[in-house]
């Protein structure tokens, strides 16, 4: 069958094919020995085309395998011939033993073997030639191995810092194992009836080509009717309409084949496209899936992915930065422009009249830039006010309006043929931004985080530019696009910019205004000419973009910019400069922004309904300063806050919620804690709150309102440093949370980046060890009772914590499973943690799954909750000292204890010498 | 075992002897009262092609195959332990050629003996549980593989006796690791099988710099930045029992269960999915009376042929590579009856040895066909 080749077996196939597809259509429908037949006959084809494919392959694995164990085999002979080379060392024992064998064999050793003759090297001659039934055993002198100690047993397991829940695969729910006694030897198999159940539950099986090709030649042959149907379901051993469903697919499959490879290209052309042609939510939608909002990582190993989101019914109030009151964000800013407009005199615009100018400004925008001549000296002393207004920096301040002043005179005499009248514009922006440059260093961490895409959009601009001059061009216009790079660039290398610009102050004063820009864009080598050269440029740049901008209007605004831009309203509130810079660098220009929100703005006012009170609105955010849409925010910011503290006063000791943690805690050695998910409600939670149907309190993570009053509200501790029960955080087995707590903060790193506003007189709280991981150092060694044990490195004192027990968050049905397997081998890590979840260290964990249980421990476990999760802490119940080993009581639920746990007066052995014990032995706190 | 759907079933061999090859007893020792576990001649050097060693108890043994069905003791090994018990053993040596035997079994303490100067050269501590077998790559015989009880498989070099990669963790072995090979030409590669009835294919490409290192630390080797290999590349669920023996055919798998065959399989990876993929079933190699675990084939040095043991003390030998499988010989002696454990096929499968449950070994060799 195998021999038979597939081209022939083929043909006879269609051949037969015919004469079937003759007599089908002669009958209504073919009889079923009619259709088994075809079916047979397709089987054995297809039967015999897999043998032929197999015997191929295995003939192609052998050609290929004979040239590995070919040069293999050249590798052993390698080695013989080191050997002989290296004759003159020692010859190796083990050729020599196979030498005397050999001569032994032969009858050339005299001493035939019976006796121990010692050679020259003082080895002795162990050969013995064995045909016989002697025991080999009393037949050699053996050489001896010292005893090397073996380890206390374990199973190999991975370090976790933190816990994690277990993933699908992991689950020993529902598949079957196996366990072989260790005394008995051979194995039995070990699952209950369910599990049985679940295993007989066929899973789906995909059609395979070959089945399809019978399928379809069947059909093709004898036509389609039930009864062929019926007999094919029997031959893949599945369901009828399994069948017909396939050939249904296999169908239009084949149908789409040629439509296929019109559609390739689109395809392919769609690949190209970006994030940039989906709207916001689609962008997001990964982030929404990946990053976990409570650990601030993506791929949460705790919290998994896809979270259900949780939107805060508390908008935060939108953030406004500090002391960039009349400071414009960059070239682009719509102060810049707005003040050259002014100063044109095109006309005067009041408050009132702009927004209806804005659709047309950018004509303004244009003419004003090549009118510069006019503009310089207003500006120049109103930029004069703000650099010192907001530059610490007095040397800063006064270059600026020496350079300034410097280049009008230039322009005045036209003394250099290159800088034209535009290119003052683009100095202004940057000198502007020289002087902001204090400001902004705050906001260093937004822009360290942007400079990357701040980076790689400059790239794609530069792209249409000149290529031989592309990094000039890209520092230009980064410069252009966004000053937060430019300023970061500063930030990572003050001195070569200021010793650069104390050089350059002796030199002509067309190179001084050429300086600050040049050290802005670190090109600290360019000599003046190419610099002048890249100002032309840089120029033409200038234009183009503004270009763009004319065109600027609602249409060019892509979804996902639009969708960024209502997120940077929510943000930063009216602030384009913010938008701009945060949000849409790369992508739109502060003024873009500008003209972009009051556009909308107009069009909202312009409805109907709410239009009176939006214009209002409107007209009131749209100043120039834009200051006063940041006061009002900022205004209302502080008055919710101080709203919120009030309440928190009076709710601290009354609540709700401390009463239901009250009870928790009294009852705490029979009740298991509750695990916390957070609430979705957008109001003050009422009674359909999922916290409180659950019994846990809300934190920070839920949607609700602060004001709800089942939040946890943390403690207002002073003096006790939160570590007695006096702290309700403490009393509640919760560590203080620096969010929620109000004189427990934490400061960052080592200091040197600056210490938190302290609240309180200098308190320091001591119940956030977990939180922060100050945890003592564990040693793993040979345990003085049984197999491994915990040690501590360093003294402590009690109540001490000394580190967290970690592991794999499981459920109690799956710690049920387990725990019968671990209860087999006599060693079990399991912990209980709460009403869901079970942590396993048997596989993943710390050091501390090693200490050993003692009736009279000298550590207590505890479960805390720690931001919203429930974690196991251990804690010293006295003083211990160094190198000490680490006891606690595991607490077995008595019923269930293993014969070692059970009695108080044995102190236990860990994993050796139990009894069989019924049940699951689980740890509890 | 699962049905196979149509145009996927395997080629089964037929277990009519085909008599290409006569085998007869030609030697047999009892070495002690305790099990043998584990027999292996040396393919690593072609000076001692005719070299093997056996474990069994506290013991190891290199013998040396002479004519005439003769067998000579060269050495004998004692762990001062006696609670030791050895479970495998392989050949491995160092870069000047040293020639190591590599023992290791219920301690989980892996013995590595330099033969050359009948000492021990390093014993290697590491592993949390017993040991169930020990492989060297050929390519690179001073790395050692070995499978263990604590779930891990665990690389070595044998010469500075570093642990260079443990594979466990995340993506590891859900109990007993029961054997482990190294794929024959891609150094990377190593293939896995266990308790957990699975069979794991895991690279180290990615750590092959740690490899590379292992071989100049000149530090103690406890300070080597040993690495988890947490996520293998490929999982097979190939049998639905335990899995005791996997050898690589090469890009092939062999893997038996205690099904009374020895399955060829091969992996097909999705290259952008890592840890998924499907097994193509390609032939069965029946064995009759196989169904108890802790039973390993041997292939000789081309992979021409296997042998492999059975309960009842009878050898099966296949052609591996034919398609159907061919079935050279079946060896059976009225006096050996004890469970085989493991075979050696000497470098061109004219001999063959077994080591049994009752502490014999059996030696058969070919007869001279005219």
């Amino acid at each position: 069958m195998a021999s038979k080749a597939s081209p022939s077996a083929s043909a006879s196939g269609s051949k037969s094919g015919e004469d079937l597809t003759m007599m089908g259509s002669q009958g209504t429908s073919p009889n079923l020995k009619e259709i088994s037949s075809v079916i047979e006959f397709l089987k054995k084809q297809v039967a015999s085309q897999r043998g032929v494919s197999i015997q191929k392959r295995m003939e192609e694995n052998k050609q290929k395998l004979v040239g590995v164990t070919n040069y293999m085999y050249n590798l052993s002979m390698a080695r013989r011939s080191t050997w002989i080379n290296d004759t003159g060392k020692n010859v190796d024992l083990l050729i020599r033993r196979q030498k005397d064998a050999f001569d032994m064999h032969n009858g050339i050793d005299v001493n035939n073997g019976d006796k121990d003759t010692l050679d020259e090297d003082g080895h002795a001659s162990t050969a013995v030639l064995l045909g016989s039934n002697v025991a080999v055993k009393n037949a050699v002198r053996p050489i001896k191995l010292t005893e090397v100690k073996r380890l206390p047993p374990y199973t190999t397991w991975i370090f976790l810092d933190r816990n994690q829940r277990m993933t699908e695969d992991q689950s020993v729910v529902g598949r079957r194992r196996i366990y072989y006694d260790q005394n008995g030897g051979e194995a039995l198999i070990c699952s209950d009836s369910e599990e049985e159940a679940m295993e007989d539950e066929e899973e789906k099986r995909d059609f395979v080509e070959s089945e399809d090709y019978v399928l379809c030649m069947t059909i093709k042959e004898v036509g389609f009717s039930d009864t062929v149907l019926e007999t094919l379901a029997q031959c893949f051993s599945r369901s009828p309409c399994e069948v017909k469903a396939r050939y249904e697919i296999l169908n239009k499959e084949e149908k789409a084949v040629g439509d296929c490879k019109n559609g390739d290209n689109e395809d392919a052309s769609q690949i190209g496209s970006s994030f940039l042609d989906k709207d916001l939510d689609a962008a997001l939608d990964s982030f929404d899936n990946l990053f976990c909002r409570r650990c601030l990582v993506f791929d949460c190993r705790l919290h998994g992915c896809s979270q259900d989101l949780v939107f805060p019914a508390e908008k935060q109030p939108s953030w406004s930065p500090p002391d960039d009151e009349n400071i414009s964000c960059g070239l682009h800013c719509y102060r810049s422009v707005l003040k050259s407009e002014r100063t044109v005199g095109v006309s005067s615009p009041s408050n009132g009249d702009f927004e209806e100018k804005n659709v047309t400004s950018c004509e303004g925008v244009q003419i004003s830039l090549r009118k510069k001549p006019s503009g310089p000296s207003a500006r120049k002393t109103v930029k004069s006010c703000q650099s010192e207004s907001a530059s610490s920096n007095a040397k800063n301040i006064s270059e600026s309006s020496d350079s300034e002043n410097g280049h009008t005179q230039d322009d005045s005499h036209i003394h250099h043929p290159s800088p034209s009248k535009t290119k003052l514009a683009g100095k202004c922006g940057i000198r502007k931004r020289n002087s902001k440059r204090v400001a902004e260093r705050v906001l260093a961490c937004m822009q360290k985080r942007q400079k990357k895409m701040v980076a790689s959009d400059s790239d794609s601009i530069v792209n249409g530019g000149v290529p031989s001059d592309t990094k000039l061009r890209s520092n230009s216009c980064k410069e252009n696009e966004d000053s937060s790079s430019s300023s970061h660039k500063n930030v990572k290398s003050p001195i070569g910019g200021r010793s650069r610009r104390k050089e350059s102050t002796v030199k002509d004063s067309h190179i001084q205004v050429e300086v600050p820009d040049g050290s802005s864009n670190e090109m600290i080598t360019d000599p003046p000419a190419t610099s002048s050269d890249d100002n032309i440029r840089k120029e033409e740049f200038v234009d183009e973009n503004l270009c763009k901008q004319e065109s600027g209007d609602d249409k060019s605004w892509k979804t996902i910019e639009k969708g960024l831009f209502e997120k940077g309203i929510e943000i930063f509130g009216r602030n384009s400069c913010l938008i701009a810079r945060n949000l849409l660098s790369g992508l739109k220009t502060c003024w873009e922004v500008f003209q972009y929100m009051n556009h909308s703005q107009f069009k909202m006012s312009c409805q109907p309904g709410d239009a009176s009170n939006s214009l209002m609105e409107g007209y009131s955010k749209v100043d120039f300063n834009g200051s006063m849409g940041n006061n009002e925010a900022r205004r209302r910011s502080r008055f919710l806050r101080r709203k919120g503290r009030v309440r928190r006063l009076k709710y601290t000791w009354k609540s709700a919620a401390y009463h239901s943690i009250r009870k928790r805690i009294t009852e705490r050695k029979d009740q298991p804690c509750r695990q916390y998910n957070p609430c979705n409600c957008q109001t003050a939670c009422g009674k359909q709150c999922a916290c409180l149907l659950n019994g846990t309190c809300c934190e920070k993570y839920c949607g609700c309102p602060k004001s709800c009053k089942n939040r946890f509200r943390g403690c207002h501790c002073a003096k006790s440093q939160c570590r007695s029960r006096q702290c309700p955080c403490f009393a509640a087995d919760r560590e203080c949370d620096p969010d929620v707590c109000r004189n427990c903060w934490v400061s960052c790193g080592d200091g040197t980046l600056g210490v938190p506003n302290q609240r309180g007189d200098n308190y320091e709280c001591r119940n956030m060890k977990l939180l922060l991981k100050q945890q003592q150092r564990v040693l793993l060694g040979r345990s003085d009772i049984s197999g491994w044990g915990a040690f501590l490195k360093n003294n402590v004192g009690k109540h001490e914590y000394l580190g967290e027990y970690t592991g794999e968050l499981i459920s109690h049905r799956e710690a049920d499973k387990r725990g019968k397997i671990y209860d087999r081998e006599n060693s079990s890590f399991l912990f209980n943690l709460n009403d869901q979840f079970v942590l396993d260290a048997y596989r993943k964990g710390d050091k501390l799954k090693f200490a050993n249980h003692s009736p009279d421990p000298n550590c207590y476990a505890k479960v805390i909750m720690v931001a919203g999760d429930h974690r196991v802490g251990i804690f010293a119940k006295e003083r211990i000292s160094a190198g000490e080993e680490l006891f606690y009581d595991y607490r077995y639920e008595p019923d269930r204890a293993p014969a070692w746990a059970r009695k108080p007066e044995a102190s236990g052995s860990k994993k050796e010498d139990g009894g069989p014990s019924s049940g699951r032995a689980k740890k509890l706190a | 075992m699962a049905k196979f759907s149509l145009g996927s079933e395997p080629v089964v061999g037929s277990l009519t002897p085909s008599k290409k090859r006569e085998y007869r007893v030609t030697n047999r020792l009892q070495e002690g009262k305790r099990p043998l576990y584990a027999v292996v001649f040396n393919f690593i050097d072609s000076r001692y092609f005719n070299v093997f060693a056996t474990v069994g108890g506290n013991r190891v043994t290199v013998y040396q195959c002479l004519e005439g069905g003769v067998i000579a003791v060269l050495q004998s090994y004692i762990d001062e332990d006696k609670e030791e018990s050895f479970y495998t053993v392989s050949w491995a040596c160092n870069t000047d050629g040293t020639p190591f035997a590599v023992a290791g079994g219920i301690n989980g303490i892996i013995r590595v003996i330099d033969a050359g100067t009948e000492k021990i050269h390093k014993s290697f501590v590491g592993h949390g549980d017993s040991i169930n077998e020990i492989r060297t790559q050929p390519l690179k015989p001073s790395l050692v593989v070995s499978a263990s009880k604590d779930e891990s498989v665990r690389l070595w070099n044998v010469q500075t006796g570093i642990c260079i990669l443990i594979f466990a963790g995340a993506g590891g072995h859900r109990n007993e690791v029961l054997s482990v090979d190294f794929h024959p030409s891609d150094i990377y590669r190593i293939a896995s099988c266990g308790m957990d009835n699975t069979v794991k294919i895991w690279s180290m490409k990615e750590f092959w710099t740690y490899v590379e290192k292992s071989f100049t630390w000149t530090d103690l080797p406890s300070k080597f930045p040993t690495k988890y290999v947490q996520f293998p590349v490929f999982i097979a669920s190939v049998h639905s029992n335990y899995v005791d023996c996997n050898r690589w055919l090469g890009d092939f798998i062999l893997s038996k269960s205690v099904d009374n065959e020895i399955v060829l399989w091969e992996p097909k990876m999705k290259e952008q999915s890592p840890g998924e993929g499907t097994v193509d079933i390609l032939q069965k190699y029946p064995v009759p009376e196989c169904d108890i675990w802790f039973i390993k084939f041997s292939c000789d040095f081309h992979y021409n042929a296997a042998a492999i043991g059975n309960r009842e003390g009878k050898i099966y030998v296949w052609e591996l590579q034919s398609s159907p499988p061919v079935l050279i010989a079946r060896l059976s002696h009225t006096q050996s009856k004890s469970p085989i454990r493991q075979t050696a096929m000497s470098f061109e499968g004219s001999t063959i040895l077994s080591c049994c449950e009752d502490g014999t070994i059996w030696r058969w060799d070919a007869m001279a066909t005219s």
